[in-house]
C-alpha cells in the first residue's frame, strides 16, 4: 500500500546543512506572519470597511452591494447626498399618484433609455415624499473635509475568512463604519468581532429579524414588513389555504413560524409545510405533497441555487398554483435568470425592485447602469447599502466627526432619508428601518408589476419584544419562540 | 548547548523514543532548528500586535487535526475525509456545555472534556462499522466524506426553537455566537494568553505523538498499512489497532475543534462542509504524510498563504492550492517537504563521493 | 389508483437519478478501482457544455450529445496527463481527482462568473387524478434503461467489451495474452468522463447551471457506488439504485428529504457491513450457484 520509499531503520537522517536550510525558511516564515500587505495609509481619509462575498456561491448577492456601495462613495466624494434628516417621530405623509405599470428600459451603447413611463398616473396612494430629486447638494467634496475610501474585501463565501477579514478591517485598517454581509451567517460570524471591539457596523440585507445589538444597524426589511403584507393580500386574492415550503435553514424556518402564526390572525390556514435541506434539488416527491394536500396558493421561502430549481420542476410538472415569496426576485432576479414560466404568478411583498416606476428611482437605475452598464440587475441590498452609505454620511456630517461613538449616538437620534424606494425612517430603540413595501407580481412572461403598496411599515416586533438599545444595550438575536404572541393564536 | 551535555539527554527513554526512525529531524542540528523555531514563536508576542498573535494562533491550531490524519493515513494507511466531522462536534458540543454553565468557572474545562469524548464517541461507532466489516481500502474515504457532509446537512437544519439545548441555541445555519472562551480559574485565554495557549497545545501533542509514533504501538500501526495479513498472522487484532487510531485522530481533530471555537468564539455547519473536508488532506499530502514534522510545517504554510492570498483579493486561492496538489502528487508523492530533504541529501552525498 | 402511480413515478425518479449521478462513475470505479472525485465536476462540465450550445441554437439532443464527447476527450486528456500514474494507488488517484475537482469548480466560476443561462425543460406533463408528471423525467426514466441496455451490449457483445471484462478479471494475464490493457483503460475513463458529461447535460434543464453544482450529485453518488461495489457494473449500478431508491422513496415521501438522506447512508452503513463487496458481489455469489 505504501507506495513511496522511506529510509530504512537506521539510515542518516537529513544532514546539519538540510535540516539549517528548513530551520532557516521556517525562522523566516514566522518572519513573514506579520502580514506583508502594506496599507497606503499616509492619506487621512474617512474608511468605510465592506466585506462581501465576490466571490464563490454568493456572488451574485455580493457583486450588486459592491457596485451600489462605489456608487454611493462616488457620490459623496462628489459633493452629493441623499434628501434627508434627523427626525423624532414619524415622517409628515403627502397625496400623490404615480403610474401603475413599470417602464420599458432599453441599453442600446451603454446607455438607458425610458421607452415608456408606464402610462397615465391612475393609482392614488399616500406618499410620504413625492420628491422626484432626492439626489441633492451636501456642500461638501467628501466627508468632513476628507475623501470617503472604501476598503473592500472578498469573504470568498468562507465563514473563516470572514471572521479574519472582520478583524483586519478592525483591528488593522481601523475602518470607520463597516458595512458587511449578506447571508445572516455571515453576520452572525462577524458579530461577536464587532461586539468585541466596539465597532459601528450596518446590515443591508432583508433577513429573519431580531437583531437587538447596540453597535449594529440592519436597514434591510424584516418579517413583519414583508410575510405579513404578502399574506393578506394572497388570502385575500385566492383563498385560505396555504402549503409553506421554506428551506431547512433559519431563514426558511423563521419565516414560516411567523407564516404559521399569523394564518389564523387572517383567517388563514397553513395545511402542509414543507423543509427541503439546502443541498437538494429533486423536487419531484415535494411536488407531489404539493399537488396531493390541493392548496390555494403556496408560500416559497427556497433559499439557494440548487433550490431555485424547484420553480422550473414545478412548472415543468404542471404545478401551476399561485406562489408567494419574500426573497425571490428582489435579490436573486430569478425572473430574468429562470425561463417563463417557472416565475409566473409569483407575488413579492418588496421594499425595493429595479422596476419601481418612481421617477426618483428611475434616476437611480439609470445612474447605476452608467457607473456599471454590464451589471445584470439592480437588487434590494444594493439599494439598502446605498442608502445606508448615504445615511452614515449624513450622520458623521451632522455629528462633525468620524468618532464611532459619537456616531453612533447620532444615529439614534432617529433619521428619515429618502432613499430610491421611498423615503425610510431608521428607527432609533430597534435600530432598523421602516421601509415602503410594494407587493410585486411577475406575470406569464415574469413581467413586473406592483398591484398594491404600504407607503410605510415600521419594524414593530422588536418594539414589542421591548428592545430599546438607547436605554439597554443589548447583543443579541431574538427568534419568534421569545415571542408569547406566537403560540397564542396556534390551532389546538 | 555542547554536545556533552545533550548526550544524557538524548539518551534518556523519552529521548531515544524522540529521536526514534519514524520521523525526520533526528540529528542535533535538527534538534537544535527546531529549539529555534520554537523559541521564536515564543516571543513572537513581543514583537506583534495582538491581532497578528490572533492570526498566526488559527493557522496553529488546525496542527492537532493535521496530526490526526497524518497518524490515520500516513502512519496507519487509512484515509478519511471526514475529520472535519469531529473537528465539528467537539466545537458544537463544547459550546453546548459551557454556555449552559455561563458563570460556573469549571463549565470550559467540563466542555473541553465533553467535546472530545463526543468526537471519541462517534468515532467508536462510525469506526466499529468501517474496520470490523474489513471493508475495501477506497470505501473508508467515501464514507467519512459522506459523514461529514450529512452533519454539515444535519446541523443547516437546527435553526428552529425546538433546538436549543438548555440555554444554548444550536442556530442553524447561522452558527452557535458567543461561545466562551477557555478559562482556569477566572483566568480567560484571549489574544496574547490564547496564542501562547494554542502554541503549548501544539507543541505537547507533537511531542507526545512523536513519542508515540516511535513506539511499539506506533511500529504495529506501521506495520498494518504495510500488509495487514501479516501483521494479523503475527498475532495482532488489527480492527482494534484500527479502531484506536481512528478515535485517536478524531480526539486529535476534536482538540482542534476546541481551539477554533475559542479563537473566533462562533461555529457554522460550514466548518464541515465540502471544501472544509478537503483541506486536511491536501495539508497532509502535500507536506508528505508520514512525517509529523513536515505536516506541522507545511499546514502552517498553507493556511498562512491562504489567508495572505484571500485577503489580498486573490480569489485564485483554491485554483493554486488544488494545483499544488495536483502537481505535489504527480511529482512528489511522498510530500514536499521529504521530497526537498531527500534532494539536498542527495545532493550533499554526491557532493562528498566527488571530493 | 393516482397514488400508485405518482409512488412508483417517484421511485423511477428517484432511482434514475441516482442511477444518472453514478454511472460513469460505476464503470471507471470497475475497470480500474479507482474512484473519481472529480466526477461531480465533470458533470458540471457537460451541463455546462449543453448549456452553452443550446444557447447557440443547436437543440437540445444534439447539445446533450455534443456534451459527452466534449467530456468524453477532456476525461481521456486527463488520463495520459494524470490520472494514468495512479493505477494501483488508489488513495493517491482520489486525492490527485480531488485537486483536480478544486481546480475544475474554481476555474469555472472565475472563467464564467456565478452561474450560466438555464435550458427550458422540455416536454409539458401529462395529469393522472390529482398528479400531475414532467415528461421530460418520464423520458430520463426510459433513457435511463435505454442506456443501461446499451452498456451491457457494449461489455457483452463487442470486442471490446470482451477484452475490458479480461481486464477486468485479471490485468496481468490480459496482458500476456496480448490485449493491450493501457488502452482500454484509457477508453473507459473516456467512456466513464462521456457517461458523467451525459448525465450533467441531460439532468442541467432540472438545475441551476453553477460552478459548484457538482456537489449535489456527490453525496448520491457516491453512496450509490458504495453500495454497489465495483464486481459488476451494470449489476452494481442496477442493483444500488433500486435498493436506494427503494429505501429513499418512502422515507423521503413521509418523513422530508432530510430523513432521505440520512437513510440512504445509513443503508450504505448497513449493507457494506452485510456485504463488504456491494450489491454486485451478491450477483458473483449466486450466478454460480444458479449455474448448478
Amino acid at each position: 500500500m505504501n507506495e513511496e520509499t522511506t529510509p530504512p531503520n537506521g539510515a542518516p537522517g537529513p544532514t546539519r546543512r538540510t535540516v539549517l536550510v528548513t530551520a532557516g525558511a521556517a525562522a523566516a516564515t514566522v518572519a513573514l506572519a506579520r502580514p506583508s500587505i502594506v496599507r497606503a495609509a499616509s492619506e487621512k481619509s474617512v474608511k468605510i470597511g465592506f466585506i462581501e462575498d465576490q466571490s464563490g456561491n454568493l456572488s451574485i448577492y455580493g457583486i450588486q452591494k459592491l457596485h451600489a456601495a462605489q456608487l454611493a462613495v462616488q457620490e459623496i466624494n462628489d459633493g452629493y447626498t441623499l434628501a434627508g434628516g434627523p427626525v423624532g417621530m414619524g415622517v409628515l405623509g403627502s397625496y400623490g399618484l404615480y403610474a401603475p405599470n413599470p417602464p420599458t428600459l432599453t441599453t442600446s451603447g451603454g446607455t438607458l433609455n425610458v421607452v415608456s413611463d408606464g402610462g397615465t398616473p391612475s393609482n392614488k396612494a399616500v406618499v410620504t415624499s413625492d420628491t422626484d430629486e432626492i439626489l441633492v447638494s451636501s456642500g461638501e467634496k467628501g466627508l468632513l473635509g476628507q475623501p470617503l475610501q472604501l476598503i473592500s474585501a472578498d469573504g470568498q463565501s468562507n465563514n473563516i475568512l470572514w471572521q479574519q477579514l472582520a478583524r483586519r478591517m478592525i483591528q488593522q485598517d481601523r475602518v470607520d463604519v463597516l458595512f458587511a454581509g449578506f447571508a445572516s451567517a455571515e453576520r452572525e460570524a462577524i458579530r461577536p468581532i464587532v461586539d468585541q471591539h466596539k465597532q459601528l457596523y450596518f446590515y443591508t440585507n432583508q433577513y429573519e429579524g431580531g437583531v437587538a445589538d447596540s453597535y449594529t444597524f440592519c436597514t434591510g426589511a424584516v418579517p413583519e414588513q414583508q410575510v405579513i403584507p404578502v399574506m393578506q393580500y394572497m388570502v385575500e386574492k385566492f383563498g385560505p389555504k396555504i402549503f409553506t415550503i421554506a428551506a431547512n435553514y433559519n431563514f426558511g424556518q423563521l419565516t414560516a413560524a411567523w407564516v404559521r402564526s399569523f394564518a389564523p390572525v387572517l383567517k388563514a390556514q397553513v395545511i402542509a409545510e414543507e423543509f427541503p435541506p439546502l443541498d437538494v434539488s429533486e423536487f419531484s416527491s415535494v411536488i407531489a405533497r404539493v399537488q396531493a394536500a390541493k392548496p390555494d396558493w403556496v408560500m416559497t421561502l427556497l433559499v439557494g441555487q440548487n433550490q431555485s430549481n424547484y420553480y422550473p420542476q414545478a412548472a415543468a410538472a404542471g404545478l401551476h398554483l399561485p406562489m408567494a415569496s419574500t426573497i425571490n426576485m428582489a435579490q436573486g432576479y430569478e425572473h430574468k435568470r429562470f425561463k417563463p414560466p417557472s416565475l409566473a404568478n409569483m407575488h413579492n411583498a418588496v421594499n425595493y425592485m429595479q422596476e419601481i416606476p418612481t421617477k426618483r428611482n428611475q434616476d437611480f437605475v439609470q445612474r447605476f447602469y452608467k457607473m456599471f452598464p454590464n451589471d445584470p440587475y439592480l437588487g434590494q441590498m444594493a439599494q439598502n447599502t446605498y442608502f445606508s452609505i448615504h445615511l452614515y454620511a449624513k450622520a458623521a456630517r451632522l455629528a462633525g466627526t468620524t468618532d464611532q461613538e459619537t456616531v453612533r449616538k447620532t444615529l439614534e437620534a432617529g433619521w428619515s432619508i429618502e432613499a430610491p424606494e421611498g423615503t425610510v425612517f431608521l428607527e432609533p430603540g430597534t435600530h432598523h428601518a421602516s421601509h415602503y413595501i410594494r407587493l410585486a407580481v411577475a406575470n406569464e412572461q415574469q413581467q413586473i408589476s406592483f398591484a398594491r403598496d404600504w407607503s410605510s411599515i415600521a419594524p414593530w416586533w422588536l418594539q414589542r419584544l421591548g428592545v430599546n438599545l438607547v436605554r439597554t444595550p443589548e447583543h443579541k438575536q431574538y427568534t419568534p419562540a421569545e415571542d408569547p404572541f406566537f403560540k397564542m393564536f396556534a390551532p389546538a | 548547548m555542547s554536545v556533552k551535555m545533550a548526550a544524557p539527554i538524548l539518551r534518556s527513554c523519552l529521548g531515544r523514543a524522540l529521536a526514534g526512525p519514524h520521523d525526520i529531524g533526528r540529528t542535533k542540528p535538527a534538534w537544535l532548528a527546531m529549539a529555534l523555531v520554537a523559541i521564536s514563536f515564543l516571543s513572537y508576542p513581543a514583537i506583534a500586535s495582538s491581532f497578528s498573535a490572533t492570526n498566526v494562533a488559527y493557522y496553529l491550531l488546525n496542527i492537532p487535526m493535521a496530526f490526526g490524519l497524518s497518524l490515520l493515513w500516513g502512519y496507519g494507511g487509512v484515509l478519511s475525509f471526514g475529520q472535519v466531522a469531529f473537528f465539528a462536534v467537539s466545537g458544537y458540543v463544547y459550546g453546548i456545555v459551557s454556555g449552559n454553565f455561563p458563570d460556573a468557572t469549571w463549565a470550559t474545562w467540563a466542555g473541553s472534556l465533553a467535546g472530545l469524548a463526543a468526537a471519541a464517541a462517534l468515532a467508536a461507532a462510525l469506526g466499529y462499522f468501517i474496520f470490523y466489516a474489513r471493508v475495501a481500502a477506497w470505501i473508508v474515504p467515501i464514507l467519512t466524506l459522506v459523514l461529514a457532509l450529512l452533519l454539515n446537512t444535519f446541523l443547516g437544519l437546527t435553526a428552529g426553537a425546538q433546538w436549543t439545548i438548555g440555554q444554548v441555541a444550536l442556530g442553524g445555519y447561522n452558527g452557535m455566537t458567543g461561545i466562551p472562551a477557555f478559562q482556569i480559574g477566572s483566568f480567560v485565554f484571549q489574544d496574547y494568553a490564547f496564542y501562547y495557549l494554542v502554541l503549548g497545545v501544539v507543541l505537547v501533542s507533537f511531542v507526545g505523538l512523536r513519542a508515540f509514533v516511535n513506539s511499539h504501538r506506533g511500529q504495529v500501526l506501521m506495520a498494518i498499512r504495510e500488509d495487514v495479513i501479516r501483521t494479523e498472522l503475527l498475532g495482532y487484532d488489527v480492527r482494534l489497532e484500527q479502531l484506536f487510531v481512528f478515535v485517536l485522530a478524531a480526539v486529535l481533530s476534536g482538540i482542534s475543534g476546541l481551539l477554533y471555537v475559542q479563537w473566533g468564539n462562533y461555529i457554522t455547519p460550514s466548518v464541515t462542509s465540502l471544501q472544509q473536508a478537503a483541506l486536511p488532506v491536501i495539508w497532509v499530502a502535500v507536506a508528505g504524510r508520514d512525517s509529523l514534522l513536515a505536516v506541522a510545517i507545511v499546514t502552517f504554510l498553507l493556511n498562512q498563504l491562504s489567508y495572505i492570498l484571500s485577503s489580498a483579493g486573490n480569489q485564485y486561492a483554491l485554483v493554486i492550492i488544488g494545483v499544488f496538489l495536483v502537481a505535489v502528487m504527480l511529482f512528489a508523492p511522498e510530500g514536499i517537504v521529504l521530497r526537498l530533504v531527500r534532494l539536498a541529501q542527495r545532493f550533499r552525498i554526491r557532493k562528498t563521493e566527488v571530493a | 389508483m393516482a397514488d400508485t402511480i405518482s409512488i412508483l413515478y417517484q421511485f423511477g425518479t428517484n432511482a434514475s437519478f441516482l442511477l444518472l449521478c453514478a454511472l460513469g462513475l460505476i464503470v471507471i470505479l470497475g475497470m480500474m478501482n479507482i474512484i473519481n472525485l472529480a466526477h461531480g465536476e465533470f458533470m458540471m462540465l457537460g451541463a455546462y457544455t449543453a448549456s452553452a450550445a443550446v444557447h447557440q441554437g443547436i437543440p437540445l439532443p444534439l447539445a446533450v450529445l455534443l456534451a459527452a464527447a466534449a467530456v468524453g476527450l477532456f476525461g481521456v486528456i486527463l488520463e495520459r496527463l494524470i490520472v494514468q500514474h495512479f493505477y494501483g494507488r488508489e488513495l493517491g488517484a482520489l486525492v490527485v481527482t480531488w485537486g483536480i475537482s478544486l481546480i475544475l469548480a474554481q476555474g469555472a466560476l472565475l472563467a464564467f462568473g456565478p452561474f450560466m443561462p438555464p435550458i427550458a425543460i422540455p416536454g409539458g406533463s401529462i395529469s393522472v387524478g390529482v398528479y400531475s408528471f414532467s415528461i421530460y423525467w418520464l423520458f430520463l426514466i426510459v433513457f435511463c434503461v435505454v442506456l443501461l441496455a446499451g452498456l451491457a451490449w457494449v461489455y457483452r457483445a463487442t470486442n471490446f467489451g470482451l477484452e475490458a471484462r479480461a481486464a477486468m478479471q485479471n490485468p496481468a494475464m490480459a496482458r500476456a495474452l496480448g490485449i493491450r490493457v493501457n488502452r482500454i483503460y484509457m477508453i473507459t475513463f473516456g467512456i466513464g468522463s462521456a457517461l458523467a458529461g451525459l448525465s450533467g447535460a441531460l439532468l442541467a434543464p432540472t438545475t441551476s447551471i453553477a460552478p459548484f453544482m457538482g456537489q449535489q450529485f456527490v453525496a448520491p453518488a457516491f453512496i450509490t457506488v458504495v453500495v454497489g461495489g465495483g464486481a459488476s457494473v451494470i449489476g452494481g449500478a442496477v442493483g444500488s439504485s433500486a435498493l436506494l431508491s427503494l429505501v429513499e422513496t418512502p422515507v423521503s415521501f413521509l418523513l422530508g428529504s432530510f430523513w432521505g438522506s440520512v437513510a440512504l447512508l445509513v443503508t450504505a452503513l448497513v449493507v457494506i457491513r452485510i456485504l463488504p463487496g456491494g450489491v454486485s458481489s451478491l450477483g458473483r455469489r449466486l450466478l454460480p450457484r444458479l449455474a448448478r
